[in-house]
């Protein structure tokens, strides 16, 4: 049996704290906190990739996680001098750098000088999770555990949690992981391997706790290592760990359910293992207890024994392209808001337009303005305060459009005629076969007859992109015909608990709730339109990635229709005049929907507006087409296969292809060098040139003395924007740990995710080629208000407070009337200095600023000629 | 025509050279050169096949010139185009330029931009080498290259543990199927002589009276063939490989292992149909081996979990199809099948990642419930019996096709772990003793030579057996990549021994083959010296050590190295392979298996060795010793000073 070394091994340094006890559930739940939290990939919530470690400050997090996962913790060093050399890193900010390590005068020089030698090691360590305890045991054996485990493991895994591409699903109603392994084990006539004889067998009998238990002993052997060997264990495949954790904890995020918990998929893992073990060495083997000794030097998790080592030279490098950075939109507005006092009070303006506070929305904004100076624009997050869970007309399941922080308690549906749906099911049959065509004889039958058609369709689709044959609407194309159903007739929730519909006096509440968040009270324009975003793109496994943030990776169109008809319902806007926001008979809100990929617009609910008709609107769209056409030409300037002509013709045709391209890997750039968030009036930002890189959110400072909405904006901004700029940082700073390297190789599992072949582990986080030109430099956020309103705000913010006190992002607040600017940190706020030689550049057009441009520019100012 | 035969040979040749030449950076450059090379080759493919056309559709066969004849041996540069090339050679064409221009953006700003074009030029050399050759051993050529580009694009994400595994995998497969392939080329040179053209193969059996060959030996040929062929088209029991494949960028598994080299099997068979339907036991086998694949891949579909695995098997499934229909007699449906298949599962695969919006909408667009549960599991039984079937014959039947009917464990099992073990106690015998064993048997021979005790010829199996240990302790040696390099190098020598003994008139062709082996080696030995030179090897055996990117130039030498090991066609040593085989065995039929043997596991460990030092992803644990205590070092540093930042 158990092979048993004698204790003398296992006892010596450890007897002290013999007496504590392996508690399996408490471990689970500390090893669990390392995996990776991204659930199935039909919808993409970006966060922090580094969540495991987001309760120490920034630097220590980065260095410990580099440690465990074996990653990079900045960029090259070369990375950093080409960006001195070419002027994106100021001297200025060096010295800033170098002023936050505390450490003498000489060695300050001699750090300064580092700073501009050559590393010789340009390589990430080793991944202490990877290449620990276990694998020192493992190498000792000369066996290849994980080789043979995970290929049995994902499969069985891959089948269990499948949503819908294996032809047979193995799971039955309500059975669990456990007991469908124990099944297929104990009542089959040809047994799962590798449990083909009797005793291997035995190893699955009990409860999982028992077994994990049993196993542990009989390959670790010292109990003061099991929760090592665990974290050893369940680290050597995180993306599917990672995604059996979040089934567990929130089963919901499956379409079918799936009942599996951390604790069996590791009591299988552990059976298979000691099964293999068994095969290869027999009985008797050495537990990993009897190869302490040897591998005494490896750093157990538990003893906090994973000493940080922070590349002081690269931190200083690091922090110093920050604050260039973040100085550069600070100095600006600064220098801004000295001239610009508050040019939208006076008069009326002609439209006013609501975007998301999305990054991409940035540039549409300055170009509507700069088109037509007498068009306003706002920034709010894009499920404009309105949370619930949607369920379209062709959705077999309702989705939530908020941000994932918020639970949504009401449902709203779609409906609609869809004249033939038969019809047309028959022919989208037909051009999908090829999704189907997998059976033998009806294979047979298609290869022989349509086979060589494909030919045609493949050519077609690879030469002539553009012009497309008909194929799948992509989930973002919402179809502008149909009704919401809105108001809730009656209390009773529906069988999931959820309320279908809004109140009256609820939707009052939601609609005034924004337009006082973005400061929009008054003065409103005979019509408001409300733009959300979605991104179309074909080919693409990564879609739910390039939808909005704020809708939890949805299009935000439901929730800008629900807007628009909220805030266009009589009875609202009575409830609304009666609190004081008084929205004249003749504004009209009009929603739509922008297509960031393709760069066009749908408008929706038109026909209501035959009873209200909104002179004006035809003229806007053909501004907000010129606009988007423009924004088309500045999103090419990334594009390296993309057209070079000044004309915004070509580059609007050119995204189109892009979006429509089987073989195109980058539809678009989405949030790629994302850098400031501002929360505050758009006089702040309205005359910059802020190159898409900003989250632009509307917040009128004199409006909220106690703070209260401030808070609201922010703990939806800490995780949203922080976690797309996080998520982002990361996945550039070492994409093959953090992001899930190059999309070319990805293989779609089972609905849920991808990964690189056919038995590979999930792949987490984002993919190069989303992340590519991404300059990975942290959030700085920048809010409008005064330090008091805000210490009441941030006191309120509870745990989302990490954020700013471990600085995970930069928190910045520029005073409203002296215009001061005030950098946070946990132990106050400190005044900011900015050298007063610096000039920011300026120009009259924005693509005489980005023509010519291949890297990020920094914050212009705009010189307009205003009428 | 021939000018255009030749043209279509080398156009991917001059395409790859090209590349080659780019800077690697350079994408532009070499998206012009695979961009043109790609018109180019289709050009002349339609040029050829219009030509071909207006001739009348004749089976046209063009020498070249001979590159090496001695006495009966003659190695021709042979090509042929028929009905069965002209299919093929068109939908190599059409996919070849589809992929190139997919892959100029898809690839776009990828690291491995070059290699990529470079492997996939390979390939098409190789592909259409193998389509146009007239003779098995120039086929057989075309094959090696098609294997070795297989590999690499398999393993072409080198960063990560599986994908690397997984070349090797399919590469094994590949080698051991070639087993059959080359003894199939040495029995037809010694069944047909002169006559192995495929041009003369149908002349050959036209006189139904007299085979041109012992029934046994056509049987054995045909097997050998078949074995090949399986191989090649994953056929069964080698149907495992195909979806672990499935590693590389999405269009290289397109072209690859969904369109054309899945083909290249029953390619194969359709060349050599007058040897293997003259029996109609072989036929027979043919039948079998289509219908057991149908069965076990159609039922392996079933629970595929990822869509390229499922892509996989369903085109296995209709390769099967096609082994039945050729068995069957009905080769122009094999051909109209082999176009259709091979363009449906090349869309199939290049728009696999779409299936997440597909399903999500087809889930969505049924007013039923979803897409899972109206699939009913079993759903080629009927309705009466589907839900009284057994839970037991229910779960086994799952169980079979989950672990894809158990054909890997049991190759596995059978041939591969046994060689493994074999191998690792050869290789734990002290060197030593190993030395003077052979030092023995040496001064035995000369012994006996002089005394002219007994003829050479029965020394040659001793030697034998030694070459096929030595071949063994190289494949079971783990620790020392030197190990591997010099008992492939013995293993090679003792061949050459072997054959001298054998036949001693074939100085010549052992000195041909000499001459590609010893450089190899010496090579592969010095360069792995170089490598080798900071790195305390055995201290971590098993990690992958990345050096393709630390030392990018000696691992490139490392590769010619291997190449020239495993004889591959641009080393003399391919051809002293054949040559060897055919000489000395001319009279000793038995020796042609161990010396088959020795080849192929050759081949397999020196794959191995090549993976563990060039594969991976670089960090500090394969960075030189030096500089990792460096960083060490400056770590301590930096933690000092952030420590105090905190206080």
């Amino acid at each position: 049996m158990a092979y048993r070394e004698p204790a003398i091994f296992a006892e010596d340094s450890r007897q002290s704290d013999h007496r504590q006890v392996f508690d399996l559930d408490v471990a689970l739940n500390r090893v669990a906190h390392w995996l990776p939290t991204q659930g199935p990939i039909k919808d993409f919530v970006h966060h922090n990739t580094l969540h495991a470690v987001q309760h120490l400050p920034f630097h220590e997090g980065v260095a410990t996680a580099a440690r465990v996962f074996g990653a990079r913790s900045y960029l090259p060093l070369e990375d950093y001098q080409r960006m001195y050399r070419r002027g994106r890193i100021k001297d200025f900010a060096i010295e800033w750098a170098l002023d936050r390590v505390d450490c003498g005068a000489i060695a300050r020089e001699q750090l300064r000088r580092r700073l501009f030698e050559n590393d010789d090691n340009i390589y990430p360590p080793v991944s202490l999770a990877n290449h620990g305890l276990r694998n020192a045991w493992l190498t000792r054996l000369e066996l290849d555990l994980n080789a043979m485990v995970h290929p049995v493991l994902f499969r069985l895994l891959g089948n269990f949690l499948d949503q819908g591409i294996s032809r047979w699903s193995l799971a039955k109603d309500g059975e669990s992981f456990w007991e469908c392994v124990l099944r297929l084990v104990h009542n089959s006539l040809l047994p799962l391997y590798p449990f083909s004889d009797r005793g291997t067998r035995e190893y699955l009998s009990g409860n999982p706790d028992q077994v994990v238990r049993n196993c542990l002993e009989r390959i670790v052997g010292d109990e003061q290592l099991y929760e090592q060997y665990l974290f050893e264990v369940l680290l050597s495949f995180p993306g599917w760990a990672g995604m059996v954790r979040i089934v567990e904890q929130n089963p919901r995020t499956l379409l079918a359910r799936r009942e599996i918990s951390l604790k069996e998929t590791v009591a299988v893992e552990l059976a298979i293992e000691l099964t293999f073990l068994q095969k290869k060495k027999g009985g008797h083997f050495p537990n990993v207890a009897a190869a302490v000794p040897e591998t005494g030097a490896i750093p157990l998790l538990k003893d906090g024994a994973i000493q940080s080592k922070i590349p002081v030279h690269l931190k200083v490098w690091h922090e110093a392209m920050e604050w260039s950075l973040h100085s550069e939109l600070l100095m600006a507005v600064n220098q801004n808001s000295r001239d610009v006092g508050d040019p939208v009070s006076g008069s009326t303006p002609k439209t006013q337009v609501l975007f998301c506070l999305d990054d991409r929305a940035c540039s549409v904004r300055r170009y509507l303005e700069e088109i037509d100076p007498a068009i306003e624009t706002f920034g709010a997050a894009g499920f404009f305060g309105i949370d619930f869970l949607y369920q379209g007309l062709d959705d077999a399941y309702p989705v939530a459009q908020c941000p994932v922080v918020i639970t949504p308690k009401h449902l709203i549906r779609e409906s609609g005629g869809n004249p033939d749906p038969n019809n047309k099911s028959r022919a989208e049959e037909w051009t999908n076969m090829h999704f189907t065509a997998h059976s033998m004889f009806r294979g047979w039958l298609y290869t022989q007859t349509l086979g060589i058609g494909y030919a045609a369709r493949m050519a077609w689709n690879v030469f002539r992109p553009a012009s497309k044959l008909p194929q799948i609407r992509s989930l973002s194309e919402v179809e502008s015909h149909s009704k919401l159903h809105l108001h809730r007739e009656n209390d009773e929730p529906t069988e999931d608990g959820y309320l279908l519909g809004f109140s009256y006096t609820e939707m009052a509440d939601k609609v005034g709730g924004l337009l006082r968040t973005i400061g929009l009270t008054r003065n409103f324009a005979p019509f408001v339109v409300v733009v959300a975003h979605g991104s179309s793109s074909v080919n693409n496994p990564y879609f739910a990635a390039y939808d909005c943030g704020a809708c939890a990776g949805k299009p935000g169109a439901p929730n800008a229709r629900a807007f628009a008809l909220m805030a266009n319902h009589e009875t609202v806007r009575r409830l609304l005049r009666e609190r004081g926001t008084d929205i004249p008979a003749t504004t009209r809100f009009i929603a739509a929907l922008h297509n960031t990929s393709k760069d066009e617009i749908t408008y929706f609910d038109l026909h209501l507006l035959a009873e209200h008709p909104a002179p004006g609107l035809h003229e806007f769209q053909k501004i907000m087409k010129k606009a988007l056409q423009r924004n088309a030409r500045e999103r090419c300037r990334w594009f390296e296969l993309g057209p070079k002509s000044p004309s915004n013709r070509k580059a609007h045709r050119h995204v189109l292809e892009r979006a429509s391209s089987i073989f195109e890997p980058r539809p678009e750039y989405n949030h790629s060098n994302n850098l400031y968030c501002i929360v505050g009036r758009r006089a702040l930002t309205r005359e910059l040139f802020l190159d898409r890189r900003a989250f632009l959110h509307s917040y009128a400072p004199e409006t909220d003395p106690e703070g209260s909405i401030i808070t609201g904006i922010l703990s939806a901004i800490f995780p949203v924007c922080g976690g797309i700029n996080l998520e982002y940082f990361f996945s550039r700073i070492d994409n093959s740990v953090y992001g899930s390297g190059t999309k070319l190789p990805h293989n779609v599992i089972g609905l849920l995710g991808v990964a690189n072949g056919v038995e590979g582990d999930l792949r987490t986080g984002l993919p190069s080629q989303m992340i590519e030109v991404h300059e990975p430099v942290r959030l700085l956020v920048l809010v409008e208000q005064k330090l008091g309103i805000l210490d009441k705000a941030i006191n309120r913010l509870g745990a989302l407070k990490e954020w700013i006190d471990n600085e995970w992002l930069r928190f910045t607040a520029s005073d409203p009337s002296t215009r001061e600017l005030f950098l946070y940190s946990k132990k106050g706020w400190d005044p900011i200095e900015l050298p007063d030689t610096y000039e920011i550049p300026a120009s009259t057009h924005s693509e005489k600023i980005f023509a010519g441009e291949t890297e990020t520019i920094p914050v212009h100012r705009l010189d307009r000629r205003h009428p | 025509m021939n000018g255009l035969l030749l043209a279509n040979q080398f156009i991917p040749l001059a395409g790859f050279l090209l590349i080659f030449l780019t800077h690697r950076y350079d994408e532009k450059q070499i998206a012009r050169i695979s961009f043109w090379c790609s018109h180019a080759l289709g050009l002349s493919i339609i040029g050829l096949l219009v030509l071909w056309a207006t001739a009348g559709f004749p089976n046209h066969e063009f020498e070249w010139f001979t590159l090496y004849s001695t006495g009966e041996y003659r190695f021709p540069i042979l090509f042929y185009l028929d009905r069965i090339g002209a299919v093929y050679l068109l939908c190599s064409g059409a996919i070849f330029s589809i992929i190139v221009k997919f892959c100029r953006v898809y690839l776009h700003r990828e690291s491995g931009y070059k290699r990529f074009f470079l492997t996939i030029f390979a390939f098409v050399f190789g592909l259409n080498l193998v389509i146009l050759s007239g003779s098995i051993d120039l086929l057989f050529a075309g094959w090696e290259i098609v294997g070795i580009s297989s590999f690499l694009l398999i393993a072409f994400y080198r960063h990560r543990v599986q994908p690397v595994r997984n070349a090797l995998r399919a590469y094994s497969v590949y080698r051991f199927c070639d087993i059959g392939l080359l003894l199939g080329a040495w029995m037809s040179h010694l069944l047909f002589h002169e006559s192995q053209h495929f041009s003369q193969m149908v002349t050959l059996f036209d006189n139904q009276a007299m085979p041109p060959a012992g029934y046994a030996s056509l049987f054995l040929l045909s097997v050998l063939i078949l074995i090949a062929a399986s191989g090649k088209s994953a056929q069964f029991p080698f149907c495992f490989w195909l979806p672990r494949a499935m590693e590389g960028p999405t269009p290289s598994s397109a072209i690859f292992y969904g369109a054309l080299s899945v083909h290249l099997g029953v390619f194969l068979l359709l060349r050599t149909t007058p040897i293997w339907t003259y029996h109609y036991f072989t036929r027979f086998t043919v039948l079998i081996i289509g219908m057991l694949t149908v069965i076990v891949s159609s039922l392996s579909e079933k629970t595929q979990s990822n869509i390229k695995g499922q892509i996989a098997y369903a085109s296995i499934t209709q390769v099967g199809l096609m082994f039945i229909e050729l068995a069957l007699g009905l080769e122009t449906l094999v051909l109209i099948h082999f176009a259709g298949n091979a363009f449906l599962r090349c869309y199939q695969l290049l728009v696999s990642p779409s299936i997440v919006a597909h399903l999500l909408r087809v889930e969505g667009s049924a007013d039923t419930d979803f897409y899972i549960r109206t699939i009913s599991r079993f759903e080629f039984l009927p309705v009466s019996i589907r839900d009284t079937l057994p839970a037991v014959l229910q779960n086994t039947l799952y169980v079979y096709s989950l672990q894809e009917g158990n054909l890997e464990i049991w190759i596995r099992d059978t041939f591969w772990e046994p060689l493994k073990r074999i191998g690792a106690v050869i290789s734990r015998v002290n060197p030593w003793f190993k030395l003077l064993n052979i030092g023995c048997i040496f001064a035995l021979t000369l012994l006996a030579v002089h005394a002219d005790y007994l003829n050479t010829r029965f020394l040659a199996a001793p030697t034998a057996l030694l070459m096929v240990l030595a071949s063994l302790n190289a494949f079971g040696a783990q620790r020392s990549p030197f190990h591997v390099w010099n008992a492939i190098g013995l293993s090679s020598v003792l061949a050459g021994v072997a054959v001298l003994f054998l036949n001693p008139a074939a100085s010549l062709d052992v000195i041909v083959f000499a001459s590609g082996i010893f450089p190899a080696w010496l090579l592969g030995i010095i360069v792995l010296a170089r490598l080798l030179r900071h790195d305390n090897f055995a201290y971590s055996p098993f990690d992958y050590r990345a050096m393709a990117e630390t030392h990018p130039k000696l691992s490139l030498f490392l590769f010619l190295s291997f190449l020239g090991l495993v004889g591959f066609p641009i080393s003399p040593a391919f051809l002293g392979e054949d040559l060897l085989l055919f000489h000395a065995s001319g009279h000793d039929p038995w020796f042609a298996l161990p010396i088959t043997l020795a080849f192929v596991i050759n081949g397999i460990a020196a794959a191995k060795v090549f993976q563990r030092l060039c594969m991976g992803r670089p960090s500090e644990l394969n960075a030189n010793a030096v500089a990792a205590e460096y960083i060490v070092t400056r770590g301590q540093h930096a933690i000092e000073t952030s420590k105090a930042h905190k206080a």
